[in-house]
């Protein structure tokens, strides 16, 4: 415990299947943890769930002590911003409208964002070098201009905590680095608290401090980085042969082994 | 913002000049200087004097009530279409989604059945109806899950329900008297709109706009999906019933001061969205006055076509459906509804 975020004996059932059972962790401001597991694993389940969009029929979600669920959602909203996953609008805002709507838990129920909150929305545009594209229509970017879009908002609403919901999808090999480095960056320089879903195993290895591990909904492992990461918990969790290759000085690469069992 | 300031303009100068030749304009010429007497016997109070000569009779009897009805309901159909197009996440919503213009349809129905041709027997029970048609449906829809397509689903049913009750009405109805009368009250027309009328949607729809003017802010969040303005701190269920209670009661009062009149509150927000983008802070202001503008134009014409007058819901159908065409054409040329 004494986490900024605490996870503890979290279940959740959909239509009475069982999707997560007896989830508990903690994450500390600065730390970026990943939350790795195979497809159907309850990955995304566990994010909504920590978030409150989904109510977990058991366990609870702390944040300073204080639990989300039950917490109206413009509170929930300053202490997470989420990330979603892929997405693509019905109408057409730009850049800098959806930036702006960060802003939203911010505003009185009749209140407008004021020319100042445009500055800054625009400011937090500059700030992860996309400063350019405030005007282009949001659904005209490109993949990964659209997730760096996403992060400028989610680091304009000013939360403490960031969930990101395998921002890293859909990217192509450039900007699955490029978007973890900036995610990477928002956490160190901003002290955040950063939860994020990734398939690839080697971007955990290169950006996380710390892993959990799911499996079938349960909690396999959790850690830090160093000693979750391992060849015999890959394995076991994505069910085939893994080789993890450390080279001095880099962070440790990840490869299907020469058993790589594939029945 | 800045961007906006054109399209404002332009529409604002379109508005006041359609105001200008509604007024003039019709069997009765009125020549504009008689428009400047009127305008100063109002302000000096004596307007409502029954010794008024011809023009300004016309004009303050006739044309004024039927020109502030025809912005009225043209801001509140377009306005109402805008917010539901967002509620909804479709561009192909109309207001009449959820079951209000059906509704509000078999509610004057019932009425020129049972009560004969007391208008306002006819206007309260198609706000009423419209009403009960909408928390029909919005009851049916929360109890299915209150998600978008539960609540489109349930507006179907409603709607088909209350279709059913006019057409067995209609067939049960009076065909030399009461079936006439059904049948014209459903094409939709401002000709029989008197002040009291006018009053009425007056009192309902402008504090209705108000309130949504007010409230625009959250249709931004809302129009990106419910997780998503979750996420950023949207009470979405309560802001959704908030929305859809202002966007009901505005059309019902509408529909009820002068009928069915489709399209305007699908066609206007396409416009509007062209012209001024999607930010509804801008977006909805604009439907308004836009709405407004383009319902004076349809009644105006509807009045003074050569060959006498006929219902401005046939025209904005005839003028609505090939506009909407040409959109889908243009729109799909420049990459769909997303851009």
């Amino acid at each position: 415990m004494g986490g900024l975020l605490s996870v503890s004996g979290l279940g959740f059932c959909y239509r009475a299947q069982p999707v997560l059972r007896d989830i508990s962790f903690d994450v500390e401001r600065g730390s970026l943890c990943g939350l790795l597991g195979p497809n159907a694993s309850g990955k995304t389940t566990l994010l909504k769930c920590i978030n409150g969009v989904l109510s977990p029929g058991e366990g609870k979600v702390m944040v300073n002590g204080a639990p989300i669920h039950g917490m109206p959602r413009r509170e929930v909203a300053r202490l997470m911003a989420v990330v979603p996953q892929q997405m693509s609008l019905v109408f057409s805002f730009t850049a800098l409208q959806m930036v702006v709507m960060g802003r939203s838990a911010r505003l009185g129920a009749l209140q407008l964002p004021s020319a100042r909150d445009r500055a800054e929305a625009r400011a937090s545009m500059d700030e992860l070098g996309i400063g350019g594209l405030a005007e282009r229509p949001f659904n005209e970017l490109s993949g990964g201009e659209r997730q760096l879009v996403l992060l400028a908002r989610a680091l304009f609403q000013e939360a403490p905590i960031l969930l990101l919901d395998e921002p890293t999808s859909h990217l192509d090999f450039r900007n699955q680095y490029l978007i973890m480095d900036v995610v990477h960056e928002m956490t160190h320089a901003k002290g955040v608290a950063t939860i994020v879903t990734l398939h690839d195993p080697n971007l955990a290895a290169r950006y996380c401090t710390h892993l959990v591990v799911l499996k079938e909904g349960r909690l396999h492992r959790k850690g830090r980085r160093e000693e979750v990461f391992e060849e015999k918990t890959l394995s076991e969790v994505y069910g085939m042969g893994i080789e993890v290759h450390r080279v001095p000085g880099a962070p440790p690469v990840v490869m299907p082994g020469p058993g790589a069992a594939f029945p | 913002m800045s961007g906006h300031k054109l399209p404002f303009a332009a529409s604002f100068l379109a508005f006041a000049a359609s105001v200008v030749l509604a007024l003039i304009l019709g069997r009765y010429r009125v020549d504009p200087g008689s428009l400047w007497d009127m305008l100063t016997s109002i302000i000096s109070g004596s307007a409502a004097d029954p010794a008024l000569s011809g023009p300004s009779l016309v004009l303050w009897s006739v044309r004024l009530p039927r020109v502030i009805a025809a912005v009225l309901v043209g801001a509140a159909l377009s306005v109402s279409g805008a917010v539901f197009q967002s509620l909804f996440r479709n561009p192909l919503v109309s207001p009449g989604i959820l079951g209000v213009t059906s509704g509000a349809s078999f509610g004057a129905t019932l009425a020129l059945f049972v009560a004969g041709n007391s208008a306002l027997a006819v206007e309260g029970s198609a706000f009423i109806w419209g009403l009960v048609a909408v928390t029909l449906a919005y009851q049916i829809g929360r109890r299915s899950g209150n998600s978008v397509t539960s609540l489109v689903l349930s507006g179907v049913i409603v709607s088909a329900l209350f279709t059913a009750g006019i057409s067995f009405l209609k067939y049960k109805a009076d065909p030399y008297q009461q079936l006439p009368a059904m049948v014209f009250w459903t094409m939709g027309s401002f000709n029989s709109i008197v002040w009291d009328d006018t009053v009425r949607s007056l009192a309902i729809i402008t504090p209705g706009l108000a309130v949504l003017y007010l409230f625009r802010w959250w249709l931004n969040p809302i129009a990106l999906g419910d997780e998503d303005a979750m996420t950023l701190g949207i009470n979405v269920p309560k802001a959704r019933m908030i929305y859809i209670v202002l966007g009901t009661v505005i059309v019902a009062a509408s529909v009820a001061s002068c009928g069915n009149i489709g399209w305007v509150g699908l066609v206007v927000p396409h416009m509007a969205r062209i012209l001024v983008g999607s930010d509804h802070d801008v977006l909805i202001p604009f439907s308004a006055l836009l709405g407004g503008t383009f319902m004076l134009v349809m009644d105006t014409l509807a009045r003074t076509l050569p060959g006498g007058e006929i219902p401005v819901g046939v025209l904005t159908a005839l003028l609505g459906a090939p506009f909407f065409a040409y959109l889908l054409v243009t729109n799909e040329k420049r990459g769909g509804w997303q851009n």
